[in-house]
């Protein structure tokens, strides 16, 4: 972890775990915007999205001697905690997906441009080299159950496939994905 | 219920990814609880599907969601400003001086320490009280030893304004006061602002951070200049 920013968010987690609050409010005020975006993907419905910020900050107040032990950048550790809250909370409430296809497209046509940020935070960027060596079904029902936490019924609906067929792409998507990883090394 | 190794690479992506719902989801969540290799798994996906979420664009919360945060970790505590400035200001005065007095009359007269922290635990006031009476050497005096710590270390960590916790070493559990050698120039030592006691692994936090839940904490206050 060379990121500067990076660097910084582990040392207000750190702080975080020793229950100082300067930090938590720090840490709050640095990542609150991208984690309820991502949030807000999923669960749609901004109170919704708010009950999931909430959550998933005491939890990391909580927890955040846990990351001391986790080998990974603090935004992402952060992100798949409020990834699993959002999806324990979308299964409440669900209407018609409302699906955002300009992102959903950016992640399936991917495949020479990492994001910015993920450069920036000096991460392995394989999981997007791995995408784009997917097939193109495969990848834009992976990338639809990510950002928009899609269910597979949900996702049949909205692909107008058999849920069968949802089901194998994604079962076939993510273990290509995993031996792709495992070939780059990133898998033990 | 034991998975194969496919079966669990399998329900630990459809996890993470978060095809796996309901009643599925909740029962995956109960074997990886007690399962480490499932929990290594899920965590491994989760990371690596987590950094695809840099393309999301941000969007800004109300205030209100911090509010609520800081309503839910410390229901009790009126002052909603920072703990550790909080501290500084409205306890700081009063408690260095009856601190100060605590410090001296248990120690026997050594002098006025150049500085002392009372650590205290969230629920049960004053655990620790750490002070420095020469420029090379700090002593840690339990007040209470805590009880349910066998098999673990007391790890002492310095806070400084910025930048993470530094350690200042183990603390011993059993009463009595542990000595620890440091000089009051030490780089760990620089823009020290608090200290807190945090439980660890036996021998002491394996990697260079807290990991155990933090004991007590307090704000350093100091007594005279050097």
């Amino acid at each position: 972890m060379t990121d500067p920013a990076a660097e910084k968010l582990a040392q207000l987690l750190a702080r975080t775990a020793l229950a100082d609050r300067a930090a938590f409010a720090q840490l709050y005020e640095a990542t609150k915007a991208k984690l309820f975006g991502v949030s807000l993907r999923i669960v749609r419905e901004r109170p919704l999205a708010e009950e999931v910020l909430q959550d998933s900050f005491i939890n990391i107040w909580n927890h955040a001697a846990d990351y001391a032990v986790a080998k990974s950048a603090p935004l992402t550790w952060m992100t798949a905690i409020v990834r699993n809250r959002s999806l324990d909370i979308v299964r409440r409430s669900r209407e018609e997906p409302d699906i955002d296809e300009a992102l959903t497209n950016a992640l399936a046509d991917e495949s020479a441009a990492p994001a910015r940020e993920a450069q920036d935070r000096g991460e392995a960027h394989s999981i997007r080299d791995c995408l784009a060596e997917l097939e193109g079904d495969q990848r834009q029902t992976i990338a639809l159950a990510f950002y928009h936490g899609l269910s597979h019924s949900e996702l049949a609906g909205h692909l107008r496939r058999p849920i069968g067929t949802v089901k194998t792409h994604i079962r076939r998507g993510l273990l290509r994905i995993k031996d792709c990883l495992a070939r780059m090394g990133v898998t033990a | 219920m034991k998975l194969s190794v496919n079966a669990a690479q399998q329900l630990a992506a459809a996890y993470a990814l978060g095809t796996l719902r309901g009643p599925a989801r909740r029962r995956f969540e109960r074997m990886a609880r007690e399962d480490e290799t499932l929990r290594k798994l899920v965590d491994r996906w989760q990371v690596e599907l987590a950094t695809l979420a840099d393309n999301v664009p941000a969007v800004d919360p109300p205030e209100r969601v911090w509010r609520e945060i800081e309503g839910r970790i410390s229901p009790a505590r009126p002052d909603r400003s920072s703990f550790w400035r909080a501290f500084g200001l409205v306890a700081g005065g009063l408690a260095t001086v009856l601190l100060a007095f605590f410090v001296w009359i248990s120690s026997g007269p050594r002098g006025e320490p150049l500085f002392v922290a009372v650590l205290t635990a969230q629920d049960s006031g004053p655990r620790v009280v750490v002070s420095m009476h020469e420029p090379d050497l700090m002593t840690v005096k339990l007040v209470k030893p805590w009880a349910n710590t066998e098999g673990k270390s007391l790890e002492l960590w310095v806070l400084p304004t910025e930048g993470a916790p530094r350690s200042l070493g183990l603390v011993s559990n059993a009463g009595g006061e542990t000595l620890i050698r440091i000089r009051s120039s030490d780089a760990r030592m620089q823009g020290a602002t608090a200290l807190a006691v945090s439980l660890e692994p036996a021998g002491g936090s394996p990697t260079r951070a807290p990991t155990g839940p933090v004991l007590c904490s307090g704000a350093i206050a100091p007594v005279r200049r050097t």
